[in-house]
């Protein structure tokens, strides 16, 4: 059976929890104060050390497409919490939550992402699921 | 084929390596001897370190990097709480880690990662997965070196005392920090106690001396988790790193050759 994939009940739930803290880097490039959660098409999953990156294609107001970057855990840490590296695939419609950049670039802190199915994953996770 | 000139030069080469080989070794000085039969038999009288582990509170929340933590931070002298006084004041977002730079000890024992033991006669190694980093720990009794060159992890020395791995390490590089902002000196010393409490439960005590930059030790401790289903990963920071402090402190995510970035040039 393909392992049960780290999931949320409430995207409330998830996004009101405290992040995970880093080893790797502080929060400062983030705007902790903030979230945000837009709607796109996973255009790359970057399944790489020291984070992830995951890369989603927004059609904003305009018409115009931007692509968002998410910066995520690392694949060690997600890997061992019920993610592999086809939890997120290119072309899926998803709805992330994330922490915005501080210096206005498209993109943020991955909180949360709603897959096409209703799956909810979180950089969480732990040996409880939560 | 080999010009004249290239054959004085390789020569030479072969000369001043073979010059250099033999510093490092006398330097180094304690020669091992073979393992016996006996020496790999006597490993399974030591407690069983071997396997994976990861400090329990990791991904529950809490500060996971400060799993367990310190109860108190360390107590400063007034010269170093100066010094630590005037790096908060450049008000850094962030440090060298985010630039992939390993924290060195201690550091680089509480970070939110597993942690592998390997048990060899002689010797107990740890590869702590953050930055993939080796910890050397000689067991066979050899002395401290007198001068080791100052290193990020420093050089270790470890003794069995009963059931409790004892760990002295001490001469680190002076570009690592004994905590955040804070500095050590060139006579900073760690010792760890590493014991098992439970069959898959270790604590490690953890006791920092510094006598130019501390008033009194500063001991904490850590708890760790085993976890057999687990292997350690690979870990290159350097293979996808886009978040960097620059040197004023200011820290930042770059979006350099991502689809992002190519897409503004579209």
């Amino acid at each position: 059976m393909r392992k049960v994939l780290v999931m949320a009940a409430v995207i409330a739930a998830a996004s009101s929890m405290a992040p995970i803290a880093s080893a790797h880097h502080s929060f400062a490039a983030f705007d902790m104060t903030a979230e945000k959660t837009i709607t796109g098409v996973v255009k790359k999953v970057d399944w790489t050390n020291p984070h992830i990156w995951i890369w989603v294609d927004v059609t904003e107001s305009s018409g115009a497409t931007e692509t968002y970057g998410f910066e995520g855990m690392t694949p060690n840490f997600l890997s061992r919490r019920g993610w592999t590296r086809s939890s997120m695939q290119p072309g899926m419609k998803v709805s992330v939550t994330f922490r915005p950049m501080k210096d206005g670039k498209p993109g943020g802190m991955f909180v949360s992402g709603t897959l096409p199915d209703g799956k909810v994953l979180t950089m969480r996770g732990g040996e409880t699921g939560q | 084929m080999m010009t004249r000139k290239r054959l004085v030069g390789a020569l030479l080469v072969a000369a001043i390596t073979a010059v250099a080989s033999w510093t490092a070794v006398d330097a180094q000085g304690f020669k091992t001897k073979p393992p016996t039969p006996a020496d790999w038999s006597a490993l399974a009288k030591l407690p069983d370190f071997s396997g994976v582990w990861e400090a329990v509170t990791v991904g529950r929340g809490g500060g996971a990097g400060r799993a367990g933590g310190p109860p108190r931070g360390p107590q400063l002298t007034p010269a170093y709480a100066e010094k630590k006084r005037a790096l908060e004041g450049r008000r850094a977002e962030d440090n060298e880690t985010a630039n992939c730079l390993p924290p060195g000890m201690p550091g680089i024992m509480g970070q939110p990662y597993p942690y592998e033991f390997m048990l060899t006669p002689g010797k107990v190694t740890i590869v702590g997965e953050a930055y993939m980093q080796v910890r050397h720990i000689y067991t066979d009794g050899r002395p401290m070196p007198t001068d080791p060159d100052p290193t990020f992890n420093g050089t270790s020395i470890g003794r069995w005392e009963g059931e409790t791995l004892v760990v002295e390490t001490g001469v680190f590089s002076d570009t690592t920090n004994m905590d955040r902002n804070t500095p050590h000196s060139d006579k900073m010393k760690i010792v760890e106690r590493f014991r098992l409490t439970e069959p898959d439960r270790m604590t490690i005590e953890t006791t920092v001396t510094d006598p130019e930059a501390l008033t009194a030790p500063w001991t904490t401790t850590r708890t760790l988790a085993r976890h057999r289903d687990w292997t350690t990963r690979e870990y290159i920071c350097e293979e996808n790193n886009r978040n960097y402090v620059d040197a004023q402190g200011k820290a930042g995510i770059s979006l350099k050759d991502s689809p992002a970035e190519k897409k503004e040039q579209e």
